[in-house]
Formats: C-alpha cells, sequence, structure tokens
C-alpha cells in the first residue's frame, strides 16, 4: 500500500475513534447534537432497508445522482462551447461578457426560488439551477483555457492553413482543455452544491429531501447519514472525472512532469 | 517558385502620426531558392519583416508579396519556424508533422511517405510516438523544421530558429540545416543576430540597423563560398576558420558597431 494512502486511512481511522470517544464512550457531545457512530449505523440500515423521506436511500442516491449528471452535462455542454466561442472571437466576446458581467454576482442558489415558480418542485427545476451554477465555471474557464495557449503556437496553426472544424478540435480544445478541466471540476462541486441546496427547499426524493426531514424529525443519526452520502457521491463522481481528465491530457501530466 | 519581394515597405505599430515606426523604406529582393539572413540588433524589426512574409503582420506602406502576389494571410506555401519551436504539445512528433499535409488533403499514402522521409532526413524516426516535451530543444525544433520543409513550400522562413538552442545544439543544427538546404534548395528568409551563423548559412546577408529599421546594407556571401569552396570542408569550425569568413564576418561587425556608436553620439 502507497504511503499516502496509508497515512491518509490511518487519519480516518483517528477521527473515527474520536468520534466514538467523544460522543458514545466519555459522553462529551449529547446524542441530540450529534450522533454517536452506533446511532448513525442505525439510521444508515433504517434508510437502506426500511426507506426513509418516502424512500430508500438507494432511490435518494439515484435521484440526486441523476440530477447532478443531467445538470452538469447540459451545463458543459453549452458553457464549453460559449467559452470556446469568446475565447476564440473578441467579438463574441464584446457581446457576451456584459451579460455575464451582470449575472455572474447572482449566487446560483438565488435562482431556487424563480426555478420553483417556474418549474415546480421536479426535476426541471433542480436541472435548471444546477445547469445554472455549473455553466458559469465551464464558461469562465474554457475562455481563459482558450486565451493561454501560446501565440506561436496559434500561429503555428494559421501558418499550416487549418480549416476551422480542425483548427476547433485539434488546436482550441486540446490546447485550451487543462483550463477546460478546471473548469469541469469547479462546475461539478458546484452541481453538488446546488442540487442538495434545491432539495433542502423542495423535492420529494433525494438526499437533500433526506437531510431536511431528518432535521424537522430531530434526526442527528439520519442528517449524518445524508452528509456523509453526499461526501462519498461528490468524490466519487469526482474521482471519475479526474480518471477522464488524465486520459485526455496525457500530453499535459508528462509535460508538467518533464518542466519538473 | 518563390521571389519574395519587400517593396518600399514600411510599419508602424499604432497610430500613423504617433505609433513607434517599426520598418522603413524597406527593399529587397530574395530570388528563387536563395537563402538570405537578416542580421540586426534586437528591435531592428527583423523579426517584423519575417512576420510580413508569413501574414501575420501586413505592412504599414508598401507591398510585400510572394511571386507577385501580395500576401494577404497566412499559408502552406509560406512555412514558418519560430524560434520557441511551437509545436502542438498534444500531438506526437508524427501528428505534428502530419497536420499540415492532412490540411492540403494529400492522400493518406503519400503522406506517411512524405513523413517517413522527412523523419529519416532530420534523424527523427526513432522518435516519432513521443510527445515534444520528451524530445530536448535540439531535437524539438528538428521537428518543427521538419513540419515547415514536410510542405514542400515555395518559401521557408526562419526566425531565430535556433536562438533558444545551447551553443553545441546550434552548431549540429547550423550544419543540418546548410546539409538540407544544399540537397532541397527552398526560398528561405532567416533571421538571426548571430554574424556567424548568417555568414555560414546565407546566400546574401542583410544588415538591419534600428529606430526606424532600415537595410543598411546587403552583402553577397554565395560569390564568396564558392570562390573559396566553402562547402568543401564539412565542419563549421573549419569555415569558421577561413580568412575569407572571417573577413565577411568583421565586415558585418564594423557595420553593426557603427549602428551602435552612431546612435550613442
Amino acid at each position: 500500500m502507497p504511503r499516502r494512502v496509508s497515512i491518509g486511512l490511518a487519519t480516518i481511522l483517528i477521527v473515527c475513534a474520536l468520534w466514538y470517544a467523544a460522543t458514545a464512550f466519555f459522553g462529551i457531545i449529547p446524542p441530540g447534537r450529534f450522533p454517536s457512530p452506533a446511532e448513525t449505523w442505525s439510521a444508515l440500515v433504517h434508510v437502506s432497508v426500511r426507506g426513509y423521506a418516502g424512500g430508500e436511500l438507494t432511490m435518494h442516491v439515484y435521484n440526486s445522482l441523476r440530477l447532478v449528471v443531467m445538470g452538469f452535462l447540459f451545463a458543459i455542454a453549452t458553457g464549453v462551447p460559449l467559452g470556446l466561442l469568446m475565447g476564440w472571437s473578441r467579438k463574441a466576446e464584446a457581446f457576451i461578457n456584459p451579460i455575464f458581467l451582470i449575472i455572474r454576482p447572482i449566487p446560483p442558489l438565488a435562482w431556487i426560488p424563480l426555478a420553483i415558480l417556474w418549474l415546480g418542485l421536479g426535476d426541471a427545476a433542480k436541472i435548471m439551477v444546477i445547469w445554472f451554477s455549473a455553466f458559469v465555471p465551464s464558461v469562465i474557464n474554457t475562455f481563459a483555457g482558450v486565451r493561454n495557449i501560446d501565440r506561436p503556437v496559434l500561429e503555428a496553426a494559421y501558418m499550416l492553413g487549418m480549416p476551422k472544424i480542425r483548427f476547433v478540435s485539434e488546436v482550441l480544445i486540446p490546447g485550451a482543455s487543462p483550463m477546460i478541466f478546471t473548469g469541469l471540476r469547479l462546475s461539478l462541486q458546484a452541481s453538488w452544491t446546488t442540487l442538495v441546496a434545491a432539495e433542502l427547499v423542495g423535492a420529494f426524493y433525494g438526499i437533500g429531501r433526506v437531510l431536511s426531514v431528518a432535521q424537522q424529525d430531530l434526526y442527528p443519526g439520519m442528517i449524518l447519514v445524508g452528509m456523509i452520502a453526499v461526501a462519498i457521491l461528490g468524490w466519487g463522481t469526482t474521482r471519475v472525472l479526474g480518471v477522464a481528465e488524465a486520459r485526455a491530457l496525457r500530453w499535459n501530466t508528462a509535460a508538467l512532469a518533464a518542466k519538473g | 517558385m518563390g521571389v519574395i519581394q519587400f517593396q518600399n515597405v514600411g510599419k508602424i505599430f499604432g497610430s500613423r502620426d504617433s505609433g513607434f515606426v517599426a520598418l522603413k523604406d524597406i527593399d529587397l529582393e530574395i530570388r528563387d531558392k536563395e537563402f538570405v539572413a537578416i542580421v540586426g540588433p534586437s528591435g531592428c524589426g527583423k523579426t517584423t519583416c519575417l512576420r510580413m512574409v508569413a501574414g501575420f503582420e501586413n505592412a504599414t506602406d508598401g507591398v510585400v508579396s510572394v511571386d507577385g502576389t501580395p500576401i494577404k494571410r497566412p499559408g502552406p506555401d509560406r512555412a514558418v519556424v519560430f524560434q520557441q519551436f511551437a509545436l502542438f504539445p498534444w500531438k506526437t512528433v508524427y501528428d505534428n508533422i502530419d497536420l499540415g499535409l492532412r490540411n492540403l488533403n494529400v492522400s493518406g499514402s503519400e503522406r506517411a511517405n512524405r513523413i517517413e522521409a522527412i523523419l529519416n532526413l532530420m534523424n527523427l524516426t526513432q522518435y516519432a510516438k513521443h510527445f515534444p516535451h520528451q524530445l530536448s530543444g535540439g531535437m524539438q525544433q528538428r521537428v518543427a523544421i521538419a513540419r515547415a520543409y514536410v510542405l514542400d513550400p515555395d518559401v521557408l522562413l526562419m526566425d531565430e530558429p535556433f536562438g533558444a538552442l545551447d551553443a553545441q545544439t546550434r552548431v549540429v543544427m547550423q550544419e543540418e540545416l546548410v546539409r538540407l538546404a544544399r540537397k532541397n534548395p527552398r526560398t528561405v528568409l532567416f533571421i538571426t543576430h548571430a554574424v556567424e551563423e548568417a555568414v555560414y548559412l546565407a546566400d546574401r546577408v542583410a544588415i538591419m540597423t534600428r529606430a526606424p529599421g532600415r537595410i543598411k546594407e546587403v552583402l553577397d556571401v554565395a560569390s564568396i563560398r564558392n570562390a573559396e569552396d566553402w562547402d568543401s570542408h564539412e565542419k563549421i569550425e573549419d569555415v569558421m576558420d577561413l580568412e575569407s569568413f572571417v573577413h565577411l564576418r568583421t565586415h558585418i561587425w564594423r557595420s553593426l558597431r557603427e549602428e551602435k556608436a552612431a546612435q550613442h553620439a
């Protein structure tokens, strides 16, 4: 086992031990404030087997994951091309940037009431809000990525007489891809944040729904289960993105390693 | 064919009244298959001359043309070798060289043949699948030269191509370029501030002055090279030892130094 992994595991074990000591063993933290490991486990069993807040854990997870993935994919499918366009054309930048300057300072969560008003408590409203929060980092980072491509590399492409589509697919996108992936990572984080917030406000299923029902039920064990579930899902999806990034940027990771 | 012409070319960066006059009254004709080097101090506008032929900059006055056609935009008929190599870091050596041929819609089998030939010529065959950063600076510039040469361009534009290389690599590359240029002559415009390099490589050397950039003098090296049979020497240091070489080099040095002195006076 690599050293880093073993140290990481040791840290987690120590935190769990402290948790157990503070809640169950010494009883420093009262159970009403923070659940003990045993309470958390029983909450996990509760939601997994009997179901809670309208469904079993798998169903909540499936719903949340589905919405995040859809909102995220929708956001990058629109955000990355727009960022490419703005990075490529000064005219497009001049047109679009003012709109961005107005919309950007609005926190994505502030759109939740409007989204629910327009689209109700179902999936559509949440996808819209996730789209909105994930869209901005994709656009901005893709834009910056295009602008960061070395000038001589672009000139070399012009010199080689590139057809437009090939220029986009073989020069602009790969050249901007390190920054594009940075944007995607930020977008993914934003997607989870926004999803949980949107589900807290109003949802029929999902982890945010579990959290809000558990809060009303004064059920700390279930709250912690919801939080851990979000953490694991966020980690897992980021991991998947990381694998895709490592594949796509093989040339770049090696280039960074070569630079030292 | 590949005749480059500068006719009364001027370049002003910024507005016509208050902008920076980079070039003034440049008149130069580079004949077909001729190798011309421009030497001059930093900021004399020599790179701007090359960029205008490449189509990256437009002339403010006068006309820059190739074979009588004024230049509007960059194109594969005028291949450029950049000082910083400007390879596509996300493409392998092979794909870097292939890209220009694909753009020209050369057939697959012909592309493979031409790339194989140029890889062979530039001693790059074993690095075909490498990414640029896996290679040394000298190797990367070799790839950039291969990428330009494989297009079989009328005109080859080299902007201080060896400026970023260490002294030893530089010498090897200079010898190789001479070998390549003799084997497969092209019209070459070569920008450098290294006087020896210009004399060693070029048929003619144009000396530029600064602020505003003008051509002060054009020296015919080819006639001396042929008369003194420089090409019978294989190594660059042997050529550099020849009296005729030293004489030419000193002449250019003086010319550049007078220019410096005149500016300080």
